[in-house]
């Protein structure tokens, strides 16, 4: 049967490596190249590396580095960050990667998602939504820019519309629970799932195997990202690339 | 015409290290050193065990009611991970451990550092080297024709860990280094002093393209006088104090942590296996596996014709060098073929560029006089 | 020499390092008349039936590639849209296929799968290898392999079933005829297994 996947997901700032809490502060942990190296050789389950500047500074993608990191992957490899046409799409799937994601571009252009799928295959499409909650009333707000800038779509009804276009996956992002590592933020994809046909993946707030644990236990099927918990150790938050090893991962599953 | 190789009778060093002598039984000046200035002063028996409890005393006395007693580097290799065990497990000592990330860490090595850490329930601090820069730095010594080109990840490892220790007052610092393994070492033409910070910064200023604003830059007087004599923050080499076998501690790491062999010494990080094993060799001549056998001839651990056989194969893999290379050159955001132009560019030397070798001469005599220091670099 | 067919759809590039980093000889084929130099074909795939159907014809490669395989019999492994070109057609487009392997390609239909799961049936899944071939010596079918779709080929005889994989129902996850071998999975995305399956496939 299908395994649930676990994914390190890593951020990109001024051509390094970087973790945030709560979307800010970013704290310098390396080079993207050796850290991608390390996790292929440990054999993770997908990889999704996001620059976090190309939104936010008005650019398009670093290809030589997406070359780069794709090279040094022997598993799926996603890449976000300053997609805004179908033919850097294109371009970055032909320079390895297996999937695109999305995130302001679909937000600003939802139309976009199918243009890209129509040529690289929906199942290649990912959509990267970062969320908020509402200070009062519950609920969530979709956020962009690094979690500056508050979206007016309202989450349900983007994921509906995303539901209605079709696409490869749906990657959710707790900027409150980002870097604080004290658990997944369960209710949110609870609330989510039951409105997605297509497969989810959870990121933020995993501060250790056991949260992976009890998320996958809860859903079954889920993809389970983290940044922090796979890239620092211990109460120094020591820079150090862990990952569990095949023996290690079989009771999380 | 070529002189034939002359290989030391005892030993593997050879004229490949051009300042070499013999005595009148073939025997090289690194032996002799060895007989004369350091195996009279090395104690691993009961006046080493003493020796070591009596630091180890001092150091739980200082560090009570602190979080840690001492710093104590690791980069994931046998002898620092060893190191480790041994302190913690034996002699109780409480560790904060210290490692630098200068962008190379192989898997083994990162995963090797997890297994100690957790396996002993320590504490880890990391710094990481700005990427950006050190890339530049190894980039300029490249360019410079060098031979010493790993200088730029030692002298990083040092400087960072001296600058938390004066920064912390932390009064001591314990490092794998030790006799065992390496009481030959390179010679000065191989490796030049990783610690002289004019010698790089005049190759960063000649081949370099930015500033060095944050890589840690040391200086031979600051943590060899300043900071043990007026910081009072010491050194210690406890290897040096028990009988340290390598392949007994590989066992025993593997037995108790899961850790995970290296092929070869220094293989903790993907560059100095690449420095090591092919850059030096073919670019220069110089096979640092001579010196490394060489200390295990000394110390019995290894056979003169033992280490003269597998001294006959290259110590890289040609069937994967290739990879290898291009790892480095994308690493280094070159193409192989500007990389393979700094292997085809005439070879420098140290002293082509400015240094404070001569700081280092009279220090280094000083401190044999003044019995502070065995052998050591020539 | 390994012939890894580029026509626009698949993660040739990927596959062009496992078989480098291997040292075993490979070259990225796009001329059709390039096509038989190759001692054994890969044909990756990636996307929809009809638009991958439409650039192996486009391309030039469908009667060369069909030439070289059912005539001269140069094995060829197809992976993922690779695999299910290789049958009649597919309930995803109204493109013919190659026609090699008897079969047709269908979707999942998760509402008659009791645990109503996902689609794309994504991530990774055990194999079970039926005909014990030498494809998978040496792999942890447990480990297992990388899927991404949502369609999968149905066999019109289980002679032509290599390997089946669960999602809900059992399905054929890979299938052979003699030296045409296809896997729904993703080998070039499936580290160690992948690269093994690699090797296998060019020591065949």
């Amino acid at each position: 049967m299908l395994r649930s996947r676990i994914i390190p997901c890593l951020l990109i700032h001024n051509k390094g490596l970087v973790k945030t809490v709560n979307f800010k502060n970013p704290k310098y942990v390396g080079d993207p190249i050796n850290a991608v190296k390390i996790f292929n050789e440990k054999e993770v389950d997908e990889l999704i590396v996001l620059d976090i500047d190309a939104t936010k500074e008005n650019r398009g993608p670093n290809l030589k580095m997406i070359e780069s990191l794709a090279n040094e992957c022997r598993m799926p490899f996603c890449y976000g960050g300053g997609i805004t046409t179908v033919e850097e799409a294109v371009k970055i799937i032909s320079l390895g990667a297996e999937k695109v994601a999305l995130s302001y571009s679909a937000l600003n252009n939802i139309s976009l998602c199918q243009e890209i799928g129509n040529i690289i295959g929906n199942q290649s499409v990912v959509v990267v939504i970062d969320v908020k909650k509402k200070k009062i009333f519950g609920g969530y707000d979709i956020y962009t820019h690094n979690g500056t800038k508050k979206s007016n779509w309202k989450l349900n009804d983007f994921i509906a519309k995303l539901e209605e276009i079709g696409i490869g996956e749906i990657v959710i992002n707790s900027i409150d629970n980002d870097g604080v590592m004290q658990g997944y933020d369960l209710p949110l994809i609870e609330n989510i799932r039951e409105k997605c046909s297509m497969p989810i993946t959870v990121i933020g707030g995993a501060g250790s195997l056991q949260n992976i644990k009890d998320l996958i236990s809860k859903f079954k099927i889920i993809g389970a990202a983290a940044g922090s918990l796979f890239v620092f150790k211990g109460k120094y938050k020591a820079v150090l690339i862990s990952y569990p090893n095949r023996e290690e991962r079989k009771p999380i599953y | 015409m070529r002189d034939k190789v002359k290989i030391c009778a005892n030993c593997v060093m050879d004229t490949t290290d051009s300042k070499i002598t013999f005595d009148q039984n073939g025997v090289c000046d690194h032996c002799n050193t060895f007989y004369s200035d350091i195996l009279p002063k090395w104690h691993t028996d009961d006046r080493g065990d003493k020796a070591l409890k009596k630091i180890v005393k001092k150091l739980k006395k200082e560090g009570e009611g602190k979080d840690f007693d001492c710093l104590m580097g690791m980069s994931g290799g046998i002898d620092s991970s060893y190191l480790l065990y041994i302190m913690v497990k034996k002699y109780g000592l409480r560790p904060l451990v210290f490692h630098v990330d200068a962008g190379w860490n192989s898997q083994i090595a990162v995963n090797n550092i997890e297994r100690l850490v957790d396996g002993l329930d320590l504490d880890l601090y990391t710094e990481v080297i700005n990427w950006e820069e050190m890339k530049d730095l190894q980039l300029a010594f490249f360019k410079s024709g060098v031979s010493h080109i790993d200088t730029p990840q030692d002298h990083s490892f040092f400087a960072t860990m001296y600058k938390f220790a004066s920064k912390h007052n932390i009064k001591h610092i314990l490092t794998g280094g030790n006799y065992s393994t390496e009481c030959v070492r390179n010679p000065l033409e191989w490796m030049y002093y990783q610690s002289d910070s004019i010698q790089l910064k005049d190759v960063y200023k000649k081949h370099g393209t930015g500033k060095l604003k944050e890589y840690p830059v040391t200086n031979i007087l600051w943590h060899k006088i300043f900071l043990p004599y007026f910081k009072k923050i010491k050194l210690i080499r406890p290897l040096d104090f028990f009988p340290y076998n390598k392949i007994e501690a590989m066992k025993t790491l593997v037995d108790k942590f899961g850790y995970q062999e290296y092929p070869q010494k220094h293989f903790e990080s993907r560059f100095t296996r690449f420095y090591e094993s092919y850059w030096l060799p073919k670019k220069f001549g110089f096979d640092t596996r001579k010196v490394q056998y060489s200390s295990l001839i000394l110390t019995n651990q290894m056979t003169r014709e033992d280490a003269l056989e597998k001294l006959k194969y290259p110590a890289y893999d040609p069937k994967i060098i290739h990879q290898d290379f291009e790892y480095i050159a994308t690493k280094l955001g070159i193409s192989v073929e500007e990389l393979q132009s700094y292997m085809d560019a005439p070879n420098k030397t140290y002293k082509d560029y400015k240094s404070q070798d001569s700081i280092y001469n009279i220090g280094a005599k000083v401190m044999r006089f003044l019995g502070l220091e065995k052998g050591g670099k020539r | 020499m390994i012939g890894i067919i580029d026509y626009g759809s698949g993660n040739v590039q990927a596959i062009a390092t496992i078989y480098k980093n291997l040292n075993i000889d490979y070259e990225i084929i796009s001329n059709k008349s390039d096509l038989k130099k190759a001692d054994k074909l890969i044909l990756p795939g990636v996307g929809a039936f009809d638009a991958t159907m439409q650039q192996l014809i486009d391309s030039g490669l469908r009667d060369e590639l069909n030439d070289l395989v059912i005539r001269k019999k140069v094995p060829i492994l197809g992976i993922c849209v690779g695999l299910q070109v290789m049958g009649f057609g597919s309930d995803e487009g109204d493109f013919p296929g190659l026609g090699w392997i008897p079969g047709r390609v269908k979707k999942f239909n998760i509402n008659k799968i009791e645990s109503k799961p996902k689609l794309p049936h994504m991530g990774w899944n055990t194999i079970k290898d039926i005909q014990n071939h030498s494809l998978f010596k040496g792999i942890d079918n447990e480990f297992g392999f990388y899927f991404v779709h949502s369609f999968y080929f149905e066999c019109e005889s289980e002679d032509n079933i290599l390997t089946t994989s669960n999602y809900g129902i059992d399905f054929t996850s890979a299938i052979y005829s003699d030296h045409i071998i296809g896997t729904q999975f993703h080998p070039e995305k499936s580290h160690g297994n992948g690269v093994l399956l690699f090797k296998n496939f060019a020591q065949l």
